[in-house]
């Protein structure tokens, strides 16, 4: 796994390990992924809103992120990618679908 | 004659180019607008060896794709012939996220240098830089700077001298999608090659031919590829069919897949961070629970830090117009054009003066609001606040221009240029009037402890606030689904890292918007200032109903000095006053509008002074000063309060202050607005819709309150 420890191999770089949820393997959308917890990418639903803004920070498939932390009252989302943390809406996060590691 | 150089400076949002920017040119810089959109566009110039260099900052984004107001500017000032070299300014501490947008620049094909900056920070992380691969990668020189330090960009304008010496010979970059997707890029690029267009003199056909495989709005638009759209969806076509490409957003990972590999190779990691110091601070900062209290007592600090500072200032400026006024006077003999010399010493020291007397206040603030913007935290306020703001149809980012708008709706227009969304902008700037202003207090001041006994006092007057700030969020709610009506755009935003504000970006910031608040002083309020003023004076009445000179000798004659002399000839004074007051373009509009203003209330008095409040909200308590002949009135006048209990109900007091509050702000709140919303239609419609409101609601109340009998005898 030396891989990983590579800044630059696409993972966030922040895993707590302790957070992770058991089910490996598993496959959920952004929107469902716990605080703490890191997942893969692996697969954009084609066409949705904002897809190709999306594309262009960094959120298509092999990218491995973190969510950080959720807005008070609603729905925004802090996720670290890439070493950058972006915050995006639970209505768009639906559409990006992760696999847990 | 020597060669001008033009450099455009590209980057991601928070890379530091504007560190490096104003590292490079310094002061002498120039702020606008780009046209027909409310993205702002800066330049400077500095010389460099004898080579003369204009530097052009353009937005921060994180690709070419034409997804933004920014990006399409950024598309369209590259693509446009005379830039000699693009400086591509990188967050060396996120390589892999800052490249993205270097792979398409390095596609069209200019000559461009990179800039590693924040080098210390990627140090520190234990990032190790492979130069020379990456200089053979991107076919362009990287050199390392660190933009917030004093000797940081020493070794940038060293090679930028090398590099603008021999920009015929620059490199080109090494980048493959792959073979199935370069494939495809070739097919097209020939076909735009044959077709020898206008637009391909400056950029390669390939980089138009990605961009069309793309789906890139910028390009479809332009008139000359229409030819090739087709042959582009075939493409893309063969790719889904023969190569099992699904997305549509193919090249993004491509290039991602491609950054992945170039960085493994050219960087390399000795040591890392876990966790760093800001994701610490953001544990608490933007916490679920702790976050909104965090915030609200941030923003407090932010209104205590600019108005307990900059409230002697305030003080001194006053005194200074007002020595100024005395000045002019002692010099100017009364009797040499006395229209004129009471023009510039009562219309335009007063007018101009009255509204730079804010000038401390808007600098403190926007130096308070540039450090939280500096440091990173606004994009946390704008983060905890989003979910709340949201249900009104705002977001985030729109509820610091409203409690900005609570001090000075100047201001807080101005500060609604962090809401990246155009229509979250428009809705926030037309909403924000309502928040009720600091110059609207003197009336409510006036007004409240005149009409209402002294345990209503605090209520009324929290009533009157809240009144304005249900209205902006309900007319927030109805411009959503009328005027600004659309799918919510997408939300994206950064929270960058929290960085140490560098004093001379803050400066800076501060001076941009301080500049802008003189330029209107100096402009519309001058202007306004003189037809005001003209309005209140002119015509002038000689022919009075009592001889008041005559009254005033006989009195001053007649008796010894005593208080009740001095008193009887000034209500000899404000009465005299008063009858030139009536005579004057002010009085007739007064009168001229008074059936229209009736039925909510108004008689011609106040119809007078609410068309005062047009050049400044706190006219009004002045106006009605002269027009009850109270003389120089303030919100502290008790014998005019008297004279106002006289005239008129407490149900008409109530109703002076919702149309104050409701009615059209002030003009110089009006120029901000078209300035800010670049329309005069829409400001227009602003103004004649608050008005409209304002008259709606103000004669609802007064006519059912009538009806009901509230309020129409004095309470307590």
């Amino acid at each position: 796994m030396s891989k990983k420890r590579l800044p630059c191999s696409r993972e966030c770089g922040v895993v707590p390990v302790s957070h992770r949820p058991s089910g490996v393997g598993e496959k959920l959308t952004l929107a469902e992924l716990p605080v703490g917890a890191a997942a893969t990418i692996i697969k954009v639903v084609p066409n949705s809103r904002g897809g190709r803004k999306f594309a262009d920070v960094g959120l298509v498939a092999g990218t491995e992120l973190l969510m950080e932390a959720h807005a008070p009252f609603g729905g925004l989302l802090r996720v670290k990618l890439l070493g950058t943390s972006m915050a995006l809406h639970r209505n768009d996060a639906v559409n990006i679908i992760l696999e847990n590691k | 004659m020597k060669k001008t150089f033009t450099i455009a400076l590209a980057g991601n949002p928070n890379c530091g180019k504007t560190c490096i920017f104003n590292a490079l040119t310094g002061a002498r810089q120039h702020v606008g607008n780009y046209p027909g959109v409310t993205v702002e566009s800066k330049s400077g110039r500095f010389v460099l060896n004898d080579l003369e260099i204009r530097l052009i900052d353009l937005p921060g984004v994180y690709s070419l794709s034409s997804s933004s107001p920014e990006e399409e500017i950024v598309f369209q000032e590259l693509t446009t012939p005379g830039i000699d070299l693009v400086l591509n300014v990188i967050d060396s501490t996120i390589p892999q996220r800052s490249f993205y947008l270097t792979t398409q620049l390095a596609e069209l094909h200019i000559p461009m240098l990179i800039a590693l900056n924040m080098s210390d920070d990627a140090e520190k992380k234990g990032l190790r830089f492979d130069l020379e691969k990456l200089e053979r990668y991107f076919g362009a020189p990287v050199v390392p700077t660190v933009g917030n330090r004093r000797n940081g960009v020493r070794k940038l304008l060293a090679k930028l001298a090398e590099t603008l010496e021999k920009l015929e010979t620059h490199g080109s970059p090494m980048l493959s999608y792959g073979p199935d997707i370069d494939d495809a890029i070739n097919v097209l690029s020939e076909r735009i090659e044959s077709l020898k267009l206008e637009a391909c003199r400056n950029i390669p056909p390939r980089f138009f031919a990605i961009k069309l495989l793309e789906h890139d709005s910028c390009v479809r638009k332009l008139a000359a590829f229409a030819p090739l759209l087709e042959p582009a969806e075939e493409q893309i076509r063969h790719l889904r069919r023969s190569h099992a490409i699904d997305t549509d957003t193919f090249l993004a990972d491509r290039r991602y897949a491609m950054l992945a590999g170039a960085c493994r190779d050219a960087i390399t990691i000795t040591g890392e961070r876990r966790r760093e110091i800001s994701d610490k601070i953001d544990v608490v900062m933007t916490n679920r629970y702790l976050g909104l209290p965090i915030f609200f007592l941030i923003i407090y600090c932010t209104f205590w830090f600019t108005f307990t500072l900059a409230d002697p200032l305030m003080g001194y400026i006053e005194d200074g117009f007002a020595l100024l006024a005395d000045l002019v006077k002692g010099i100017w003999p009364e009797t040499a054009a006395p229209y004129l010399r009471s023009l510039l010493t009562d219309g335009v020291i007063g007018g101009v003066g009255g509204v730079l007397v804010f000038l401390p206040n808007i600098l403190f603030l926007f130096f308070a609001i540039a450090i939280l913007e500096d440091s990173g935290y606004m994009a946390r306020a704008a983060f905890v606040m989003d979910g709340v703001m949201r249900k009104f149809g705002l977001q985030g980012r729109s509820f610091v221009p409203l409690v900005l708008g609570f001090g000075c709706t100047v201001p807080a227009v101005m500060a609604t240029r962090c809401i990246e969304s155009e229509r979250d902008r428009k809705t926030t700037i037309l909403i924000l009037p309502l928040m009720s202003c600091g110059a609207r207090l003197p009336i409510y001041a006036l007004l409240i402890p005149a009409f209402f006994a002294a345990k209503y006092q605090a209520f009324m007057m929290w009533l009157i606030y809240v009144i304005g700030v249900v209205t902006a969020l309900v007319a927030a709610r109805i411009l959503k689904s009328t005027l600004c009506r659309g799918e919510g755009e997408i939300c994206l935003m950064e929270l960058p890292p929290y960085r140490m504000p560098t004093l001379k970006s803050l400066l800076l910031h501060m001076w941009d918007r301080g500049r802008m608040y003189v330029q209107k002083a100096g402009t519309i309020i001058l202007f306004t200032s003189i037809v005001l003023y003209f309005c209140n004076t002119w015509p002038e009445k000689t022919d009075f109903s009592t001889d008041y000179d005559a009254a005033i000798a006989e009195l001053s004659a007649n008796q010894e000095e005593t208080d009740s002399q001095s008193e009887a000839v000034a209500a000899l004074e404000n009465a005299r006053q008063a009858e030139r007051m009536e005579y004057t373009i002010s009085g007739r509009i007064g009168h001229a509008f008074e059936p229209l203003f009736r039925p909510i209330g108004f008689d011609w008095k106040l119809t007078t002074a609410a068309i005062g409040a047009l050049a400044a909200k706190e006219v009004f308590v002045s106006q009605l000063g002269i027009l009850y002949a109270e003389g120089e009135a303030d919100e502290e006048s008790a014998p005019l309060r008297e004279r106002l209990i006289e005239a008129y109900t407490p149900l008409q007091g109530f109703c002076i202050m919702l149309f104050c509050l409701l009615s059209i702000p002030c003009l110089a709140t009006l120029a901000v607005i078209r300035r800010e919303l670049n329309s005069w239609k829409l400001t227009f419609a602003e103004a004649g819709g608050l008005f409209v409101l304002a008259y709606l609601v103000t004669f609802l109340v007064y006519q059912i309150g009538s009806w009901l009998q509230i309020g129409t005898k004095l309470i307590g």
